[in-house]
């Protein structure tokens, strides 16, 4: 309708451009969001998710030149289940400042503006110019399960970060023109992959993905690719297994064979798509396109072998986190496929493009709307949120679109994103000086309590229980110190301990008190009178 | 002329193509009819390892499980997936 162009489609374009803008600051403050949660937690000086304090002993372990692969079956009786490259980051650090959780958690932090920024770069190479890349980048950061886990101690998300710029390096390597630039990029994409996989296990899904794409594009370039992994990953591998002995084996694989709950898994599926099912639906859509009519693009295969993954989040101990890397491939790929799509809309024909124009912006507002998550009872988020009537539902004043109005959540949800209070910070240091003040060790499912105190840290509950469950523990020394009541003190947060740990105590310690920091409590046993020295 | 003098011609001939074709096809991308293939094989495989996880674990019990039938909803996608690129010949996966 030559016509109507003067009058629409600057009308059009307008509003497409408003939408965009709207959505761009929707997600940006979801940016501010996350930011003002990091700086919480980086000033928090005790452990705030389950297991970041097992994560600094590791750290500091390194930092002394030893293992954190060790034998459960003598004293202190701790291990780690995780490879090391996150905690090898951090020992700079411990050098410098010693045990605390402020380093760990900005190099997490700085991982998940790492890897949003990879796919910022993604978008924008390869979708082309305009809004789409930075809205990409923001709706990472925006996602319910990025937020809460990005500014732990822990070492997911370093592992997501190396995952996307793996990917975002090895996407257009084959036309890349000059044979050197092109060896480069193999090597470099290759290092990566093996730093992921040196972070957490679970970037085999990356590993997959990539040697997957390249074979498909040239089997032999697969094929030299997956020798390289192969051979320097197999490599250290083995080299970390004769040098601790075959604990790196042990407590890293053997150990990390769970139960799987399939309920589990599939409850933390609805709920990702439930979450992200504005952006998986354009990103499902383009990755069809390209498997049916264009050629796959590395992150169509990344999405799937991430989804595939994801689904292992019905292992015990797993969780929402495990889609994390089906959430960086979703925004990539939703980027680019909105890019492509905007691209391709018939400028002469204004009422055929109308629809699109408007309608991905929409997606991103709908995605802003479905991953609502902010603090209830913080400034600047208060106000808004009492503008929008948002009740929180979740501790601490946070509202999570991921939990129902009641606050439920599936299992395998993480039970964090809210801010830490005053009142946190004044339980943690009375937990610490209950802790300084008995005598001898303690045994506690946190680490922060012992370590700021100066005392040992004993165990790593969650590895005895992975190993318990795996028939590879015995417990007899713990056992007897249990009965022994050489612990002048127990500290129990979930009870995460082997049932005939968890039996010793309730046989030989009493409840004393009971300390909510977080709003978990933290329950306190001492020796029983009768047994005690 | 013996039998051999004929032959040995044609199978250099031979071993040349085979180096000449060998090579190539494995710096080409992959096509969809081939990457379907590979899918339906994968698809294929992975059900009857799905299925014969029944057969050789003799002390199971009940059938297939939650954890069984999810897998098995996953491979039997791949092998439709498979089949559904057949169709579409030569062109670069």
């Amino acid at each position: 309708m030559p016509a109507e162009r003067p009058v629409f489609f600057p009308f059009l374009f307008r509003m497409h451009k408003a939408l965009m803008w709207a959505a761009l600051l929707l997600l940006f403050a979801y940016l501010l969001v996350f930011l003002t949660y990091a700086a919480n937690l980086i000033q928090f000086p005790f452990d705030y998710d389950q297991g970041e304090g097992f994560e600094l002993v590791d750290t500091l372990l390194f930092s002394q030149g030893r293992w954190p692969w060790q034998d459960v079956e003598t004293y202190p009786f701790y291990s780690s289940n995780y490879p090391p490259l996150f905690h090898l980051l951090a020992v700079p650090f411990a050098w410098l400042y010693g045990p605390s959780y402020a380093y760990g958690r900005l190099l997490g932090t700085l991982a998940t503006l790492v890897a949003a920024g990879a796919i910022v770069f993604a978008v924008r190479r390869d979708g082309g110019p305009g809004l789409l890349a930075p809205l990409s980048g923001l709706a990472f950061i925006a996602s319910n399960t990025i937020y809460h886990i990005g500014p732990l101690n822990r070492q997911h998300m370093s592992m997501v970060m190396f995952e996307t710029l793996a990917i975002v390096v090895l996407a257009n390597m084959e036309s890349v023109r000059y044979s050197r630039q092109r060896r480069r990029i193999f090597w470099a994409g290759l290092a990566l992959i093996l730093a992921a996989g040196y972070t957490k296990q679970l970037a085999l899904a990356t590993a997959l993905a990539a040697m997957a794409f390249l074979f498909i594009r040239r089997p032999l370039r697969g094929l030299q690719f997956s020798a390289g992994l192969a051979l320097i990953g197999g490599g250290i591998f083995l080299l970390l297994t004769f040098a601790t002995e075959g604990q790196w084996w042990l407590q890293t694989i053997s150990a990390n064979v769970n139960r799987y709950d399939p309920q589990q898994a599939l409850g933390l599926l609805q709920q990702w798509f439930g979450l992200h099912g504005f952006l998986v639906v354009p990103a499902f859509l383009y990755l069809l396109y390209e498997l049916y009519v264009d050629r796959l693009s590395i992150y169509s295969v990344w999405l799937v072998a991430a989804l595939v993954f994801g689904l292992l989040s019905g292992k015990w101990g797993a969780g929402d986190s495990y889609f994390s890397t089906a959430i960086a491939a979703t925004c990539i790929l939703a980027g680019v496929g909105c890019s492509r799509f905007l691209a391709r809309l018939p400028e002469g024909q204004i009422l055929r493009a109308a629809p699109g124009f408007l309608l991905i912006p929409l997606l991103f507002l709908g995605y802003g709307r479905a991953v609502l998550h902010l603090p209830t009872n913080t400034a600047p988020f208060d106000s808004l949120a009492a503008l929008m009537e948002i009740k929180p539902n979740a501790p601490n004043g946070l509202y999570d679109s991921a939990r129902s109005p009641a606050g439920d959540f599936p299992p395998g949800y993480a039970d964090i994103g809210h801010l830490t209070s005053s009142e946190d910070l004044r339980a943690g240091e009375e937990l610490v000086a209950i802790v300084r003040a008995v005598e001898g060790p303690v045994l506690s499912e946190d680490a922060s309590f012992a370590l700021l105190a100066g005392k040992d840290v004993v165990t790593n509950p969650t590895q005895l229980l992975n190993l318990a469950n795996n028939g590879l523990y015995r417990g007899d020394v713990l056992l007897e110190m249990l009965r022994e009541q050489a612990f002048g003190l127990i500290i129990l947060r979930a009870g995460f301990f082997p049932g005939t740990v968890l039996q010793a105590i309730d046989e030989n310690y009493g409840p004393a008190q009971v300390i909510t920091m977080n709003g978990f409590d933290y329950r306190l046993y001492r020796p029983r009178p009768a047994k005690a020295k | 002329m013996a039998v051999g003098e004929n032959t040995r011609p044609i199978l250099f001939q031979g071993h040349g193509l085979l180096r000449a074709i060998l090579p190539t096809m494995w710096e080409r991308p992959l096509s969809k009819r081939q990457l379907g293939l590979l899918l339906a094989l994968a698809g294929c495989a992975g059900s009857v390892a799905v299925l014969a996880i029944d057969i050789l674990d003799a002390g199971r019990e009940g059938g297939l499980g939650p954890a069984q039938s999810l897998a098995l909803g996953g491979t039997l996608l791949i092998l439709l997936v498979g089949l559904s690129l057949l169709p579409l010949g030569d062109r670069p996966a």
